[in-house]
């Protein structure tokens, strides 16, 4: 080729361009990611974090009036320690004391304070009901 | 029957050992009637696993609890239809149809090609019955489904958001998806280990990549639709990993299907298409290992068990030597012609690969990295919802847009001045539809408005095609303009197959844009009388039931619907108390507008003991659309895949003149 443009050379600065944008555009909104951790990894945090636990009831409050109050524990933890929790919004079919939620938030004085709307329940294990020995 | 059952597994796990073994010696020593029998041995195991099959059919049917799986899955009063999905609902059955497919759509394709690509096929059935083997012993030693114990008076039952129609059919289509990526995969290895790396492969693979590739695309529409209509939050789709983990390989397989016509029309990418399908394959294995191994946070999270680590280890087997022989093959994969300008369609398709290949990758990493994370930082860090409409939005929408221009560009080299004059009207279109909405309002959202116009621009390209082609068709002497258009269509399936396919993509671009970008909600707690307002919906809260079924206790309340002066009748949403399960479900109430397309969707999210419920209203302008799109894709798909004797005659026909070598 005369005009030593190499195309083969043009397609591979395209997949290193198109490659760097993704790594460019993900470190742009990397902020956008939120921590994922147990109740009992909670203590001291102030950031928002996404909080995974077990319902310890008892279960007070109108989730569309000052908001639903339960607590959280760690998912087959050992540890016993609990965090308050307060709620409001959408609950999920599937919520109740004893089952494993997710809910986004943040830690004010001692209170989980969730976003509203978005506690999300994991499906006790999708296709298998309770077995015997199970504790709820 | 249990033992019946263990023992055609067995069968099959060895028949397909023998067909890896002896297929490899065979095709490594070039000994016929060894690599005869490696076949048969293939074909075989179908058979006895068909066997398995129908002995965990009928002992689903016979509600035989001694089964453990069907202990687990069914109960004494699911409905057959029910009873029979159970087969996939669970993990051992699904492992099992996993393998009933594969050694089906194996045996299938080595024996519909068995005579023009003889060379081929010998190194094919190893390849198969590597997966093979790797399914048959998962079903064998880790996960059976042939467990037995003393029977329990009943079953645990089917959870009850699972017992919906669209639940009957998703997962089978997403299976046939995964699983009938294999064949691509099985072909494209056999043709790097057999050094026959011209592009019979492609031929031999055309339709089944098609298949699973629409077999994909339906299954995740209907998995959609079943979380629309019965899982009831408002939405059709989360990003959550399993979903993810379905539509990472299609886009990938979709990024093949268009590279895979540079290859066959200018020898080029011939190392792109090998690494997508390699990629595909790999998804597919990814994905139902993300399905089964809870290995990420995911409200869908099945049984933990004990299958993860199995299926990481052939992952990584898979990638590790597809790689190696890849490598060892490039010099026979240097392609004999060169891209020879960044305006042509070889390089538009290059950048829509680039886009879908970019799109799966950002989906991956937000799949993977709580995981990453976790182990660098030792924390795991969750990529929410905003992570990945970004992602959909940069490069979602520059693909809207090639779809457009990619198949109106000339091969080779395109001027601009040609260009400019292709899509005059196609832009003229774009340009008017873009002003008109942003006079309607529709600025409010810029992704929404840039989607909308960019779907006419396609449109507008699509519509020119046909109207161009019935033209030529009927100048050539087609006898009316129908016969003109339906000559044009199956002389060229392929093509208007295809666009008929960017017609879905269309529609499923404006539903999901206009569901998503443009809809509203509004929530109110009233009592009996009381009503709210949601655009110019107006919904009169009337009464409260409370209904006894078999199995739930169903409370509803009704509300009347009008629009302006209309009166749009009534409305019922509420929530089932399943009495066995001891479950509450919300059961939505939506109505849908066939003109426009739009849905109003009602959730009674609260329901007071007083008879005052809490309700969250929906207005989803177009959302229907996404629905006809499946249609429409469902049509596109078929109208691609229909035989062509004359077209597949030609493929065989060139592939012949390119020369079959003659040495191993």
């Amino acid at each position: 080729m005369a005009r030593k443009a190499n195309p083969a050379r043009l397609v591979i600065a395209l997949i290193v361009a198109a490659v760097l944008a993704v790594f460019l555009l993900y470190t742009s909104i990397a902020g956008g990611g939120t921590p994922s951790i147990a109740p009992s990894e909670l203590a001291g945090r102030s950031g928002d974090v996404q909080l995974a636990g077990l319902v310890v009831g008892p279960v007070r409050g109108d989730s569309h009036a000052g908001g639903l109050r339960f607590k959280l524990r760690d998912i087959g933890g050992e540890t016993t320690t609990s965090v308050p929790v307060r709620y409001a919004g959408s609950v999920p079919d599937l919520f109740k004391v004893g089952r494993q939620i997710v809910v986004d938030g943040r830690l004010r004085n001692g209170i989980f304070v969730a976003e509203p709307g978005s506690m999300i329940t994991k499906c006790p294990s999708k296709y298998v009901a309770k077995q015997s020995g199970d504790p709820y | 029957m249990a033992e019946l059952g263990r023992a055609a597994l067995v069968v099959s796990l060895g028949l397909s050992l023998y067909a890896l073994v002896a297929g490899a010696a065979a095709a490594w020593l070039g000994r016929r009637r060894l690599a005869h029998s490696a076949r048969n041995a293939l074909v075989a195991a179908f058979f006895s696993t068909l066997v398995a099959s129908g002995v965990l059919v009928s002992a689903l049917l016979r509600n035989d609890f001694s089964f453990t799986y069907v202990a687990r899955t069914t109960s004494e009063d699911l409905p057959t239809a029910y009873t029979i999905s159970a087969f996939w609902g669970g993990q051992e059955g699904s492992l099992l149809l996993w393998l009933l497919v594969l050694t089906g759509f194996g045996s299938a394709a080595v024996l519909l090609n068995r005579r023009w690509a003889r060379d081929l096929i010998v190194w094919v059935v190893p390849v198969f019955a590597t997966v093979a083997v790797f399914f048959s012993f998962l079903v064998v030693a880790v996960a059976s489904p042939f467990a037995t114990q003393t029977s329990p008076v009943d079953g645990a039952g089917m959870t009850p958001s699972l017992q919906n129609p669209y639940m009957l059919a998703h997962p089978v289509f997403l299976y046939l998806g995964y699983v009938g990526l294999t064949v691509p995969f099985a072909f494209a290895l056999g043709a790097l280990l057999s050094g026959r790396t011209d592009e019979r492969w492609l031929v031999a693979t055309r339709r089944w990549t098609l298949v699973a590739w629409a077999a994909l695309g339906i299954g995740q529409l209907l998995g959609a639709k079943w979380a629309y209509e019965e899982v009831g939050w408002g939405g059709y789709f989360a990003w959550d990993p399993v979903e993810n983990a379905a539509l990472m390989p299609w886009l990938v397989a979709t990024a093949f299907l268009h590279s895979v016509m540079i290859q066959e029309k200018r020898g080029m990418l011939r190392v792109w298409n090998v690494l997508l399908v390699i990629l595909a394959f790999s998804l597919s294995l990814f994905g139902t290992f993300l399905t089964r191994s809870g290995v990420v946070n995911s409200i869908h999270s099945f049984t933990q068990s004990s299958i993860g680590p199995w299926f990481l280890a052939f992952i990584g087997l898979v990638v590790t030597v597809s790689l190696a022989v890849v490598f060892r093959r490039l010099p026979q994969l240097r392609s004999p012609t060169k891209l020879e300008s960044p305006i042509s369609r070889e390089a538009a398709f290059l950048y829509n690969n680039l886009l879908l290949l970019a799109l799966s990758l950002a989906i991956l990493w937000g799949v993977v990295y709580p995981m990453v994370s976790e182990a660098l930082r030792g924390e795991a860090v969750v990529l929410g919802r905003s992570y990945y409409d970004f992602f959909l939005r940069i490069f979602g929408l520059p693909l809207l847009l090639l779809m457009g221009i990619g198949p109106l560009v000339a091969w080779r080299r395109a001027s601009l001045k040609n260009l400019l004059t292709t899509f005059r009207w196609p832009t003229g279109v774009a340009l008017a539809t873009g002003a008109v909405l942003l006079l309607l309002g529709a600025g409010s959202s810029l992704p929404g408005l840039v989607a909308y116009t960019f779907a006419a621009f396609v449109l507008a390209t699509i519509v020119l095609e046909f109207v161009r082609g019935t033209r030529a068709r009927k100048a050539l002497g087609a006898s009316s303009w129908p016969g003109a258009f339906s000559s044009l269509i199956a002389r060229n399936r392929r093509r208007y197959g295809g666009y008929v396919v960017h017609a879905a993509i269309v529609l499923l671009a404006v539903g999901i844009a206009g569901s998503s970008a443009f809809d509203s909600v509004a929530e109110a707690k009233l009592s009996r009388g009381e009503s709210m307002q949601i655009g110019d919906y107006r919904l009169e809260y009337q009464a409260l039931d409370e209904r006894v079924a078999s199995n739930a206790t169903q409370i509803r309340a009704t509300l009347a619907v009008t629009r302006g002066d209309r009166d749009l009748g009534t409305l019922e949403a509420g929530k089932n108390a399943y009495t066995i399960e001891q479950q509450v479900s919300n059961e939505v109430g939506i109505r849908s507008d066939m003109l426009t397309g739009e849905d109003l969707f009602v959730i009674a999210e609260q329901i007071d003991a007083d008879g005052s419920v809490y309700f969250r209203v929906f207005v989803k302008p177009l959302v229907n659309l996404i629905w006809l799109a499946g249609l429409v894709f469902l049509l596109g798909s078929l109208i691609a895949l229909w035989p062509n004797a004359r077209e597949q005659r030609r493929l065989v026909q060139r592939t012949r003149e390119v020369g079959v070598p003659a040495t191993r």
